[in-house]
C-alpha cells in the first residue's frame, strides 16, 4: 500500500487547517452558505436531507486495518455508529456535524486519509478492480497506476475547475469489475511486445444521459499515459460545455463531437505538447511506486486445503458461503473473500463501527493487512489462506457479515435514495429490502445465479440502474413514488445501457414485477448455465414485458 | 438545496424550514419566529407574514442554512406536493439504520 511522503502529509495537513478556518468563519456568520458551499464541497461535505454528509476518499478502494479502525472510530465518535460504502469505493458518513468535521479530517490525516476531491468539478477518486493484485485473471496489478494517476490528479492546478466532475477507473483484468466503460475515462491495462500500456476509453457515464465510452486509443504506453491524459483533459477543459450543467460531462462532448473527431482533437493536442512540458514519468519513479504494491509474502501451499475441505463437510452454512463469496486467487492455497454488506432486508453498503472493527481485525490477523471496498458496496479481503477461511467465516458470521450472496440477486447496488439524499425523488433502500425478501431462500437465489439488480432514487443514477441487469429507477409522480424498470444493462467488458420495458410501477408492485422477470427467465433459459443477462440478450425484452404488462 | 421546491400561493399555509449550520440538524420556525428542531412545534404562516418570516430567516444565515417555505396544513402537519420528502426530513429515514438493525 502506498505510504505518504513528507510532501503528501504536509499538503493534507495544510488542507485540514485551511478548512478549519473556513468552518470557523461559516459558523461565525462571516461567510454565508453561497460562499461556503464550494469550499465545503471541495472537502467532501454535502448538506443532505437530514444533516451534513461527509464523503471520505478511499483511493482505488484500498484500506488497511489501521485505516478501517479509524473509519470505525469516526463512525462511533462523530456519527451514529455506521458508515456507508459507495459505488466509487469511498465511504460516506450521514450524520456528522459541520462543527466536528475539521476534527474528523484531522483524525483521517493521522492514517493518511482525506476527503479532498471527493466532490466538485475536479478529478475524483480513481477506482479500480477490487481484486487487484490478487485475481488470477489480471495481467498485472493496476494499483500502482491508480496511485500515479491519483498523485497526478490531486491538486492539479489546470484541472481544478473542469466543466463538471470527472471520474477515472482502471482495470488490468480481462473481466471488467471496475465498470470502466461507464466512466469519463476508463483505462484497460494491456501488454504489447513486453511494453505495458493502456487501452483508453473516453466519454462513458450514467446519469440522465447514459453513454458507453468510446475507445479513443488501443494502446498508449505507460510512460506516455499521463501526457495522453493531459491531452484528453485539455480538450475537455477547452471544449466541454459550461453553459448547461446537464450537458457538461465529457460524455456529451464526445458524443456531440463524434468519437473520431474527438480522438483527432486529443491526438492533435498530444502532438502539440512541447518536450519541456511533458511529464514522461521516468522508469525509476514508476518502479518506486510499484514497490509500494509488492505482493505480500505468501506461504507455499498446495492448491487445496484439508482444513477447508473438512470445515465445509462439517458446516453446510460455511460450505454454502464458500461456494458463493470466494474468488480465485493467483497464488495456490489462497482466495479472495467478499464480505457482503447486503444482509437480507438490511441496509445495502452500510457497516457499523463494530463490523468495521471486525473486518480490520480479520485483515490484520488473516489477510496481510489488506482490505478493499468494492463498487458494488461490499468489502473484500483479497488475500486469505484457505486454511484460515473457517476462522474468518466464524468471526464474520458472529458479526452479521456472512451473507452468502456475492453477485446474486440480493447483492444489489442501492443508492441512499429519498431516505437520505436531497436530490432523490423516491426511496431506494426499502424497495431493495422488499425485493431481497422475495429472494431470501438461498436455494432459489442460487438457482437464479448471477444477477445484478441496481436501484437509483433519481435520474442521477448513483445506484447504477442503467447498467443493472435489472435496473430500477425511482421517479416522482405528483408526490408519489413510482419505479421504472429496465433490462439488459451491464457494466462489464460488454457494457450496455438497459432498455426501459414499460410504464413505471407503483412502489408495492416492484418486488412482484422483479419476481415475474426472474421466473420468466427461469422458464425460458436454455439451461441453468445460461445466465440471466445472456438470456435477456438472446430473447430481447419482449417476453419480460409481456409477462409484466400482459394484464393491462 | 432540494431538487424540487414548488412555488406556494400566498394563502397556502406554510412554515419556514432550514438546517442548523453547526450541526446540520433540520429546523423549523416557531410562531414566535424562534427555531425548533421539533416539527410538532412549527409555526404556520400565510401571506405577507410568511414572506416577512422567510426574509427575516435569510438574514440569519450564520446560525441557519438555506431557509425555504414548506407547505403545511392549518394545524401544522406536513402537506402538499413535497409531503413524502418533508415527512422523511422531519421524521428521519423510513428504514432503521446503524446498530439498531445489526
Amino acid at each position: 500500500m502506498y505510504r505518504y511522503d513528507e510532501f503528501d502529509a504536509q499538503i493534507v495537513k495544510e488542507r485540514v487547517d485551511q478548512f478549519r478556518g473556513q468552518v470557523e468563519r461559516r459558523l461565525s456568520g462571516e461567510i454565508l452558505e453561497d460562499e461556503f458551499k464550494p469550499l465545503r464541497l471541495q472537502n467532501g461535505v454535502y448538506l443532505q436531507l437530514h444533516a451534513y454528509m461527509l464523503r471520505v476518499a478511499i483511493p482505488y478502494g484500498q484500506l488497511n486495518a489501521a485505516r478501517m479502525r479509524k473509519l470505525a472510530k469516526i463512525a462511533r465518535d462523530y456519527d451514529r455508529g455506521y458508515g456507508h460504502m459507495t459505488t466509487r469505493q469511498n465511504i460516506q458518513y450521514n450524520w456528522v456535524a459541520l462543527k466536528d468535521i475539521p476534527d474528523v479530517l484531522e483524525e483521517l490525516a493521522e492514517v493518511e486519509m482525506h476527503a479532498i476531491q471527493t466532490s466538485g468539478n475536479c478529478i475524483r477518486n480513481v477506482t479500480s478492480d477490487h481484486f487487484a493484485g490478487a485475481t488470477k485473471d489480471e495481467i498485472m496489478d493496476p494499483r500502482p497506476w491508480c496511485e500515479i494517476i491519483r498523485q497526478w490528479s490531486t491538486f492539479h492546478p489546470e484541472f481544478a475547475f473542469l466543466p463538471r466532475k470527472f471520474k477515472i477507473a482502471v482495470t488490468a483484468a480481462e473481466h471488467d469489475r471496475a465498470a470502466i466503460r461507464v466512466h469519463d475515462i476508463g483505462l484497460h491495462m494491456r501488454e504489447r511486445d513486453g511494453v505495458v500500456g493502456f487501452e483508453v476509453h473516453v466519454g462513458g457515464g450514467q446519469g440522465r444521459t447514459p453513454i458507453i465510452a468510446a475507445m479513443v486509443n488501443e494502446f498508449v504506453p505507460e510512460t506516455e499515459i499521463l501526457d495522453y491524459l493531459e491531452a484528453i483533459m485539455r480538450v475537455y477543459n477547452r471544449f466541454g460545455r459550461r453553459d448547461n450543467k446537464y450537458k457538461a460531462r465529457i460524455k456529451i462532448l464526445v458524443s456531440e463531437t463524434g468519437a473520431e473527431e474527438f480522438t483527432r482533437l486529443v491526438e492533435e493536442e498530444y502532438a502539440a505538447q512541447q518536450e519541456s512540458e511533458k511529464i514522461a514519468l521516468p522508469q525509476a519513479e514508476i518502479d518506486r511506486i510499484n514497490a509500494y504494491f509488492a505482493p505480500p509474502e505468501f506461504a507455499e501451499k498446495p492448491e487445496t486445503s484439508d482444513a477447508f475441505e473438512r470445515a465445509k463437510a462439517a458446516d453446510p452454512a460455511f460450505a454454502n458461503w464458500a461456494k458463493v463469496n470466494l474468488h480465485p486467487h493467483k497464488v495456490a492455497g489462497y482466495t479472495s473473500v467478499t464480505i457482503s454488506l447486503k444482509p437480507i432486508a438490511g441496509l445495502a453498503g452500510d457497516a457499523t463501527d463494530g463490523q468495521m472493527a471486525v473486518m480490520a481485525h480479520l485483515a490484520e490477523t488473516y489477510g496481510f493487512d489488506d482490505i478493499r471496498v468494492t463498487h458494488a458496496q461490499n468489502v473484500v479481503l483479497p488475500h486469505v489462506a484457505l486454511d484460515d477461511l473457517y476462522d474468518v467465516y466464524r468471526e464474520l458470521d458472529a458479526a452479521g457479515l456472512a451473507t452468502a450472496n456475492e453477485s446474486l440477486i440480493t447483492d444489489m447496488i442501492v443508492c441512499p435514495g429519498l431516505d437520505y439524499c436531497n436530490l432523490a425523488n423516491a426511496r431506494s433502500i426499502p424497495v431493495g429490502q422488499e425485493i431481497q425478501k422475495v429472494f431470501a431462500d438461498p436455494a432459489y437465489e442460487q438457482d437464479i445465479g448471477k444477477l445484478h439488480v441496481n436501484i437509483s432514487g433519481c435520474i442521477n443514477a448513483c445506484g447504477h440502474h442503467h447498467v443493472g441487469h435489472i435496473g430500477i429507477l425511482g421517479v416522482d409522480r405528483k408526490g408519489e413514488e413510482y419505479y421504472q424498470i429496465s433490462l439488459g444493462g451491464r457494466a462489464d467488458e460488454k457494457a450496455a445501457v438497459g432498455q426501459i420495458i414499460g410504464k413505471a410501477l407503483r412502489h408495492e408492485e416492484v418486488p412482484g414485477a422483479v419476481k415475474t422477470i426472474v421466473d420468466t427467465y427461469r422458464d425460458l433459459r436454455i439451461s441453468a448455465d445460461e445466465k440471466f443477462i445472456d438470456a435477456v440478450e438472446r430473447l430481447g425484452v419482449e417476453p419480460f414485458q409481456e409477462a409484466i404488462y400482459a394484464a393491462d | 438545496m432540494t431538487s424540487v421546491r414548488p412555488k406556494l400561493k400566498p394563502e397556502t399555509p406554510k412554515t419556514v424550514t432550514a438546517w442548523n449550520t453547526a450541526t446540520g440538524n433540520v429546523v423549523w420556525l416557531r410562531a414566535d419566529e424562534t427555531w425548533t428542531e421539533d416539527a410538532s412545534e412549527l409555526g404556520v404562516f400565510t401571506g405577507e407574514a410568511a414572506d416577512a418570516a422567510l426574509e427575516k430567516a435569510k438574514t440569519q444565515e450564520g446560525a441557519i442554512t438555506d431557509p425555504y417555505f414548506m407547505e403545511v396544513t392549518v394545524d401544522g402537519k406536513v402537506a402538499g406536493r413535497e409531503s413524502l420528502r418533508e415527512s422523511i426530513r422531519a421524521n428521519g429515514p423510513t428504514v432503521p439504520y446503524g446498530v439498531i438493525i445489526r
